[in-house]
């Protein structure tokens, strides 16, 4: 087990090595040229590259990021003179369009995408495994057609209309709920909640469709096991049967499955944070992309990725304790 | 043998519905279990025999299956008494085995607690140190070495033969009055098997249960039951002992079974090769007797093979039933070939 | 980023200005009724996730400007906060006037108000200001600000504050020199209308202490009625009254609301709805742009209390098309291109009527002292159509005047553009329309980030490239001498060889430090015509632009300089 643990470690920063890697070596291909990004009137030549100095794209690529990895261990400094600053330790870099260390932006905007994220998971988690249990114990009945409607309805829907749809519903229209603007849950958890109901609604509703039909046809094919049968033949309960044997091996796929949906969202829900106005770091990478802001697009890629290798950890710790033939291998 | 029977299977129909049409998997089917009898139930694939087993336990598809007639096990009838009694039937009075030991267990969860878990149900008094002991009296009787260790070990941990000796502990701790086998050992190696099946009557002999054997191989049923049923397209097409269907079988489809023995040598015997053609859609079974384009001598009782259901009937002269038309003098004289074993 | 700037499909990356003088196209904004109260809190709504530069000398859209100057950041002067042609006139802010030239416009002196403060509570001093202007020196940290400063104030290499020897230092403090409360800056050249130029936040106040370089943009000290209590980057800038602001020290800002709220990050889409429902606090709401898609629901629909609180106008912007003169040499050539074009196609698929009025000039009506109707030429349909026979004959005239020019526009013309949607429509037309006399264009697409610094690249041999520009302030000093003279910031025709090009360049210089205005308005005037007689540059449109407010919302006009809210002054009915 530590072993398994070492190597996995050892491995997620190789990883997050080669990822920071190759964004910088991605971007760098790029065609837009974010020293001239900001540039327009006072387009001239030396602007743009006194510009490219002051933002450190002029060295060598290979130098950026030896500085990049430099800074993450022992802090960045910047500017000179009187005008000097630094970020320190660990230093994802500085932002000159939001004049912030990215390091601190992430801390900012990442726990309002983990906030949505988990509570979007657990809802769709509950939605999609409760749809999708009732649909399977029902087959064939009207509570399956309706389950399996929604399945098929929900996954093709997108997000971008029907979060506008349902924000101009509640917070327009009807006006049930104000217009989401974020608050920290332990500022002001009512404004917390009634901000975020939404946007957990919206982006469970939709991911929760494709965990219905899985865990619906997962139960199903369960339920035609040997051992389903063995366990009614031993005059087990239904509702036991269900439990312990049909929910249980219809489980398996959908962790890990559902570790990994989780962990994207952790890069960031793009739509659901522009739509529901939520100043999360999809929302941040997005900007970054835009306006080519290096520093804050490999901090939310390192991020991103940071969770999806933590996700796949947990995945296969977790497919161990539930599944005791992975376990023994 | 007792002269009351313990279960009384009359008129069993079973069908399907299925989105290609209704599926007639068990038609009129009749017999008796008496205490301690070991009843072989023969057929090939699609017979209607493992539907016919399914059915004792009321473990078919309430939703896309309907069975009628009477499953009578002293006194209530299996088919229509309510949940509660039917899960206090299920494992305690009559307990099953299934073919494929590496699908029947649940992965998930130790050996010892999906023994322990059929004890439990029935026993829900019992405390955690009765059980415990109770599923390693079990895990010895079924022997398996070094019980203690293997008792929290799951079931890939297990062997194939390993895994069906944890089965019948499964189905033995309640001590059931009858056990259901369903083609017990045919997933197994051919050595195994032959343990398996020393294992059963063993146990057998110590607390005097029946046994209902679904087998498709004629071997097994020589092995170990007292008598036979064959079966073909749902129906039962012959009845008899043991001694008498390998003596004197009395339905050409129980000789094209037992040429299929006699033909073949151990490794390949059971595939009814030697019967021509193929078993029978179940959707829609020919006309008349549903052995008949099959039957060597369909053709010498005019047109009533195609056109009438042979009734199950006593073959005179021997005390097997048959179900064909051709006359008890003729199917005795056909059948009377017990030297070619 | 401003939807507005957005919408004006020229005026992308072009880090803007201002302009003077109001406009009010169409119906007038929904200004002064009632009585304007004091408290409460006005919002504003925007799809941007900050503001672009809330350090003053680094602020330079106008919106921004109109915000920041109004609420934050004064200056030595300013425009009037009034609606109409009275918004471009200026007035003492800081100063106590607006300024007094000697020295033939080369010296500048401006004395400080009493009883000016920042909000901590100390005086603002001359030294304030002196270094607030000095800090625009040091482009490399204060980036994306204008750079009048520097190439006005008589001072030579000098880095900025952050890295200036001492002895810079002393040079700079001898530019910008402090006696009392008087400032007085020493100019290289004699500028006219410096006092306008004083009205840019460049000539705001920076406590030295507090300047924190590149991070003074998120927590800049106010010098006006309103101070930062939060500004979170993608949320919200919540500004609330400085109580140190000393309210008879300015004659400008009213500051009638208790607070201001900047609400960032919003979907476009969600803007015009809650604008258009005016349901609760968005009820004391404005916001600058309206999507393609909602005019004519506000405009057009018959909806009279909606179209009441919103406006259609124009904003600062003249779009238009500059032409390589080195290259096409030749005034027939040019007119044939021009008389070409589809003016009225190239427009709608850059969107309609909605983003602006064919232009006549390079000079908007709005900048009333310098704007006369221009002479067009000859063939010039003003309904925007093409006019294919008359660009022919232009094309026939040319075969025999310059043949060598008709050879390159017959063999394929460099037509540099950026690879937007809006763009490759627009080429399509383009192509279209010179196919038609004969004309060839050869596309070449340029990555929208990159296409200002290439088509400014002296080595770039465009034919054909895009312009758009809006005037620093409100004078066409800030427009003719910047798009057509070498010395300009933004001239792209490349017409220094133009025969007619010293002539013009002399009358350009003569203007520039023509200290009576209203002779100096005619000069423009007649400055303007000159080139659109010569059609060193193609006119485009007067480009337009559309905001919504609240029905609480008072004082909602369109403050003609900037083409925005007079933010401060708005005020909950």
């Amino acid at each position: 087990m530590l072993l398994f643990v070492t190597r996995r470690i050892l491995f997620a920063l190789a990883l997050l090595l080669a990822v920071s890697f190759f964004t910088y070596m991605l971007f760098a291909m790029l065609p837009a040229d974010p020293a001239a990004l900001t540039c327009g009137k006072n387009c001239k030549p030396e602007i743009i590259e006194a510009n490219r100095v002051r933002l450190g794209y002029d060295k060598p690529l290979l130098e950026q990021y030896w500085l990049f990895i430099k800074g993450f261990f022992v802090g960045r400094d910047y500017g000179v003179g009187a005008a000097a600053f630094s970020c320190p330790a660990p230093s994802l870099g500085y932002s000159f369009s939001q004049h912030e260390c990215v390091t601190t932006l992430i801390a900012r905007t990442f726990p309002v995408t983990f906030y949505l994220s988990l509570g979007a998971f657990i809802l769709w988690m509950t939605l999609g495994i409760g749809l999708g249990t009732i649909a399977a114990l029902k087959r064939g009945r009207w509570q399956d057609r309706a389950a399996t409607t929604f399945s098929a309805v929900g996954v093709s829907l997108p997000t971008f209309y029907i979060g506008l749809l349902v924000l101009f519903s509640f917070c327009i229209w009807l006006r049930i709920l104000p217009f989401p603007s974020y608050e920290s849950p332990f500022e002001d958890p009512l404004s917390f909640l009634t901000t975020m109901i939404l946007p957990w609604t919206t982006l469970a509703v939709l991911s929760a469709a494709g965990y219905t039909r899985l865990t619906r046809n997962g139960m199903l094919e369960a339920m035609n096991e040997d051992f389903v049968r063995l366990g009614i033949a031993k005059g087990l309960r239904r509702r036991t049967i269900i439990r312990k044997y049909v929910l249980r091996s219809a489980l398996v796929p959908i962790v890990t499955i559902a570790g990994l949906d989780f962990a994207a969202l952790l890069g960031g829900a793009i739509i659901t944070e522009s739509v529901f106005s939520l100043p999360g770091m999809g929302r941040m990478s997005i900007r970054a992309v835009v306006e080519s802001d290096l520093p804050v697009l490999v901090g939310t890629t390192m991020t991103a990725a940071v969770f999806i290798v933590l996700a796949n950890v947990v995945v296969d710790v977790l497919y161990g304790v539930l599944d005791p033939r992975v376990r023994s291998k | 043998m007792s002269n009351s029977p313990l279960l009384s299977v009359s008129n069993l129909c079973v069908s399907f519905n299925t989105p290609d049409g209704v599926v007639q998997a068990v038609n009129d089917v009749s017999f008796d279990l008496f205490p301690g009898q070991t009843l072989g139930i023969v057929g090939e694939s699609g017979s209607g025999k493992s539907v016919t087993a399914s059915s004792l336990l009321r473990l078919n598809n309430s939703v896309t299956s309907t069975t009628t007639g009477s499953v009578q096990l002293e006194g209530r009838d299996v088919l229509t008494v309510d949940e509660p009694t039917m899960r206090s039937i299920r494992g305690q009075d009559i307990a099953m085995v299934f073919q494929d030991p590496l699908s029947a267990l649940n992965p998930y969860y130790t050996v010892g607690d999906q023994i322990a878990e059929a004890y439990i149900i029935h026993h829900s008094s019992a405390t955690k140190d009765d059980v415990r002991a109770r599923v390693l009296e079990m895990l010895k009787k079924v022997g398996i070495p070094n019980p203690e260790k293997r008792i929290d070990e799951y079931p890939h941990q297990f062997s194939g033969g390993m895994r069906q000796r944890i089965v019948i502990a499964i189905a033995l701790i309640n001590s059931p009055r009858i056990l259901i086998a369903d083609e017990p050992t045919t997933a197994l190696d051919v050595t195994v098997q032959a343990q398996i099946l020393d294992l059963m009557l063993d146990l057998q002999r110590e607390t005097g249960m029946a046994i209902i054997l679904i087998t498709h191989d004629l071997g097994v049923v020589a092995e170990v039951a007292d008598s036979t049923l064959v079966m073909y397209g749902g129906r039962i097409v012959e009845r008899a002992t043991v001694s008498e269907i390998f003596a004197t079988p009395t339905h050409p489809y129980s000789w094209g079974l037992l040429g299929a023995v006699g033909s073949l040598d151990t490794s390949t015997r059971g595939h009814l090769t030697t019967i021509p053609g193929t078993p029978p859609s179940l959707i829609s079974l020919p006309t008349g007797c549903s052995f008949h384009p099959r039957c060597a001598y369909a053709k010498d009782t005019g047109s009533r093979c195609t056109t009438e259901v042979p009734e199950l009937h006593k073959v005179s002269g021997t005390s097997s039933s048959s179900a064909c038309h051709m006359s008890d003098a003729q199917l005795v004289s056909l059948g009377a070939r017990g030297d070619t074993l | 980023m401003t939807k507005r700037r957005i919408i004006g499909a020229v005026s992308f990356a072009l880090a803007a200005s201002v302009l003077a003088a109001a406009c009010g196209g169409g119906s007038d904004s929904g200004g002064g009724d009632g009585e304007a109260k004091k408290g409460g809190t006005i919002r504003i709504l925007t799809s941007g996730e900050q503001i672009a530069h809330l350090d003053p000398q680094r602020n330079y859209t106008g919106s921004d400007l109109a915000f920041a100057g109004t609420t934050m950041h004064r200056s030595l002067t300013s425009y009037k906060y009034e609606e109409g042609d009275a918004g471009s006139e200026i007035a003492g802010d800081l100063a106590t006037d607006t300024g007094t030239a000697s020295n033939e416009g080369k010296t500048w002196a401006f004395t400080l108000r009493d009883g000016i403060t920042f909000e901590d509570g100390s005086a603002i001093t001359c030294a304030d200001v002196a270094y607030g202007v000095s800090r625009s020196f040091a482009t490399d940290v204060i980036t994306d600000g204008p750079t009048y400063a520097i190439s006005y104030i008589d001072v030579a290499d000098y880095p900025g504050p952050y890295t200036a020897t001492a002895e810079q230092q002393a040079a700079y403090d001898k530019a910008v020199a402090c006696e009392g409360n008087t400032i007085t800056f020493n100019l290289k050249n004699p500028v006219a209308d410096f006092n306008y130029t004083t009205t840019l936040l460049t000539f705001s106040p920076v406590p030295k202490a507090k300047d924190n370089g590149e991070k003074y943009d998120m927590n800049p000290v106010s010098s006006g009625p309103y101070k930062i209590e939060s500004y979170e980057v993608g949320k919200s800038l919540v500004l609330v009254r400085n109580e140190n602001w000393n309210a008879d020290s300015d004659e400008l800002r009213k500051a009638y609301a208790d607070s201001i709220v900047y609400e960032f990050g919003l979907e476009e889409a969600t803007i015009d709805e809650r604008m258009i429902a005016d349901a609760g606090d968005d009820q004391f709401a404005v916001s600058e742009g309206i999507q393609p898609e909602n005019l004519q629901t506000i405009f057009e629909n018959g909806d009279e209390a909606l179209k009441a609180r919103s406006v259609d106008y124009y904003d600062p912007y003249v779009s238009y098309t500059n032409l390589n003169n080195e290259n096409l040499s030749c005034y027939e050539v040019r007119k044939a291109i021009y008389l070409a074009l589809d003016r009225e196609a190239l427009r709608k698929a850059g969107g309609g009527p909605y983003t602006g009025d064919f232009a006549d000039g390079f000079v908007k009506p709005a900048l009333a002292l310098d704007y006369a109707k221009s002479t067009m030429p000859e063939g010039y349909n003003t309904d925007g159509s093409a006019n294919v026979e008359a660009a022919k004959a232009a094309v026939a005239e040319a075969e025999t005047k310059c043949p060598d020019v008709v050879a390159r526009a017959k063999s394929g013309l460099n037509f540099y553009y950026p690879d937007t949607p809006t763009w490759q429509k627009s080429l399509a037309i383009w192509q279209d329309n010179l196919g038609a006399i004969g004309f060839k264009l050869k596309p070449e697409a340029v990555e929208p980030s990159q296409y200002w610094p290439t088509v400014m690249n002296p080595e770039t041999d465009y034919d054909i490239a895009r312009g758009g520009w809006a005037p620093d302030w409100a004078n066409a000093s800030t427009v003719i001498p910047e798009l057509f003279t070498t010395g300009g910031g933004f001239n792209l025709t490349r017409n220094s060889k133009d025969a007619d090009y010293a002539e013009f360049e002399g009358l350009v210089n003569a203007a520039k430090v023509n200290l009576d205005r209203v002779a100096q308005g005619k000069q423009w005037q007649e400055l303007n015509q000159y080139v659109v007689d010569r059609l060193w540059a193609l006119p485009g449109s007067f480009l337009k632009a559309q905001s919504i407010w609240g029905s609480k919302v008072g004082n909602t006009f369109q403050w003609g300089p900037f083409g925005a809210f007079c933010f401060g002054n708005l005020y909950v009915k």
